[in-house]
């Protein structure tokens, strides 16, 4: 008995400590400058509603432009990664086809492809295209990611053939049967897939670093970066700046954790 | 052949459920053919060539990977990556399996979410904004954790700016946004462990050491043995913790593979050396990837 609370307050301090960083970034973000230069430090802010250097980020950079641009490539790469994924995932789970396991495998093989792997191709492709410092570049690599098909042909498996023979027998098309019979049976799925490549797609960093060159096509990772440089860092505004770019994945993430974690169990892909 | 032929031009009803079946991933192909199989492609046939600015191209044959395998910049930062990743992956392994043995043993399922999803919170977060946060933390003069060791007498140091500190500091930042992850996969593979294996041991007289040491870490063999060659893959492509606080920093020492890659191809426009860098971070990480198909059929726990 006395173990488990040892256990128990062992797993407990370790959590405390794990959430500490979040703690001290919004604390920080609500201190002035003199006041994060205190030595010895205080923990707490003089002022809990001094909101001021968010007001002083959203004047000194378009943050509201970077949190727009990031949403629109979030949605775009949750909403097609979801149509592309459930497609070929209902292809792999349910037809037979020449090539179709070799298909299959090849794209499971795609994760051992680093994306820095194929990084310098796709700029110069991007460069050619006149994709450079767009949405659709920033998006285009984005679109799909192996752990959707596969998720989707895991899940799209477990339907009963049956379902879909009697779908058929009524003289559904193929398309339609994906519409009126697939879907609805895996929408666990979809909505897994969705808030996992919504919270990826937002959290990205290189590719959009290395596809944007103005100001007002950055994302909200680029953004928080504009507050670093080599010698000097204003952390109060930093951490204002960084509090606004994870708060809504945070929110997401905090009230639909139960699919991230289903996701997370079921794959534990993407290294 | 003449099954492809059959599948573009069907007869039968059968063949045109086949074409169905195949249109149906056409999309998904298109979209790695081309994102992934041609650029990759495209990468090592760049390590080959020197592309003249004008678009003419010329065969140097090994030439390129002969300069950039000889650079001692080049190993330094395959030197530095293999470094961090002995830092951080055995740290995320060994501690994630020491959190989801403890969540296990909670009883209540409503408490071990609350305190298991507070470990699983960093892994919502952007590597940049969890790197910059803790270079915050790590501040030598007003940053917490000197304020904290100086309770328990531990002078000032200097972390992310010293030669010594700044590896595992890094890695310390690896290890908090992965712990979680990995935390969710051991703790679901304890939870499938059969009850009666343990009733069976408690029978038996074993104590809480012996359980642990001859039935939960066998019984978990496998994902863990998963963990440690993804966390080995993810550390081995460490860039944005890097890129947003040291940036390779000081006097080079955090410079990792990636970073030189990163410099080599965007700061300097070196694509052919930068192609080089691409192919050897290919081959290796799939050569640690083969291993485990290799020792460890499925690939995939679930």
């Amino acid at each position: 008995m006395r173990l488990r609370w040892v256990i128990l307050l062992a797993v407990a301090c370790g959590a405390i400590t794990v959430f500490f960083p979040f703690f001290w970034m919004a604390v920080t973000s609500l201190k002035t400058a003199p006041e994060i230069q205190r030595v010895p430090l205080t923990i707490a802010p003089d002022n809990w509603l001094n909101f001021g250097n968010y007001v002083e980020v959203f004047k000194r950079e378009p943050f509201l432009r970077y949190l727009v641009n990031s949403a629109i490539v979030a949605s775009v790469a949750a909403v097609s990664s979801v149509v592309v994924s459930s497609l070929a995932g209902f292809g792999f789970a349910k037809y037979r086809f020449p090539g179709r396991d070799v298909f299959f495998l090849a794209i499971v093989g795609i994760l051992m492809v680093p994306f820095q792997s194929v990084v310098v191709p796709l700029y110069v492709w991007m460069n050619e295209f006149g994709l450079l410092d767009t949405y659709a570049g920033i998006v285009l690599p984005d679109l799909v990611s192996v752990f959707g098909v596969f998720l989707m042909r895991q899940s799209i498996e477990m339907i009963p053939n049956d379902y879909i023979d009697a779908a058929r027998i009524d003289g559904a098309s193929d398309l339609r049967i994906f519409f009126s019979v697939v879907l609805p049976s895996v929408k666990p799925a979809i909505a897994t897939l969705l808030i996992i490549k919504f919270m990826w797609s937002w959290n990205e960093f290189f590719w959009p670093m290395v596809v944007t060159t103005s100001q007002h096509m950055r994302v909200v990772t680029i953004g928080v970066m504009s507050f670093t440089n080599m010698y000097y860092i204003d952390y109060n505004l930093l951490t204002a700046a960084a509090v606004i770019s994870i708060l809504p994945i945070l929110v997401i993430f905090v009230t639909l954790q139960r699919w991230v974690v289903q996701a997370v169990v079921m794959s534990g892909l993407k290294g | 052949m003449r099954q492809w032929v059959r599948l573009a031009f069907p007869k039968t009803h059968l063949e045109r459920r086949k074409r169905a079946g195949f249109l149906f991933v056409l999309p998904a192909l298109l979209f790695f053919g081309s994102v992934f199989i041609v650029p990759l492609a495209q990468s090592v046939m760049y390590s080959f060539y020197r592309i003249q600015p004008g678009g003419a191209k010329e065969f140097v044959g090994l030439g390129r990977y002969e300069k950039v395998l000889t650079d001692s910049t080049f190993w330094s930062a395959v030197g530095n990556t293999v470094q961090l990743l002995l830092f951080s992956v055995p740290a995320t392994v060994v501690l994630a399996l020491a959190v989801a043995l403890g969540l296990n043993q909670i009883a209540s399922l409503k408490w071990r979410n609350v305190w298991a999803s507070m470990y699983f919170l960093p892994f919502a977060t952007s590597l940049v904004a969890a790197a910059l946060v803790w270079q915050w933390i790590y501040e030598p003069v007003y940053g917490f954790l000197n304020y904290a060791l100086s309770f328990v007498g531990i002078p000032p140091q200097k972390w992310l700016q010293s030669l010594v500190e700044v590896k595992p500091a890094i890695a310390a930042v690896s290890v908090w946004v992965r712990i979680g992850f990995d935390t969710m996969i051991f703790l679901a593979a304890l939870q499938s462990i059969p009850q009666e294996y343990y009733e069976a041991a408690g029978i038996d007289g074993a104590s809480a050491v012996q359980r642990l040491r001859y039935i939960t870490l066998p019984m978990l063999n496998a994902q863990i043995i998963m963990v440690c060659i993804l966390e080995l893959i993810f550390n081995f492509k460490i860039f944005d913790q890097v890129y947003a606080t040291t940036q390779g920093g000081p006097a080079g020492e955090s410079q990792t593979i990636i970073m030189l890659l990163y410099d080599t191809a965007f700061k300097f426009f070196r694509f052919g050396d930068a192609s080089v860098m691409a192919v050897f971070v290919f081959v290796t990480l799939m050569v640690v990837t083969l291993l485990q198909w290799r020792f460890f059929r499925k690939p995939i726990e679930y």
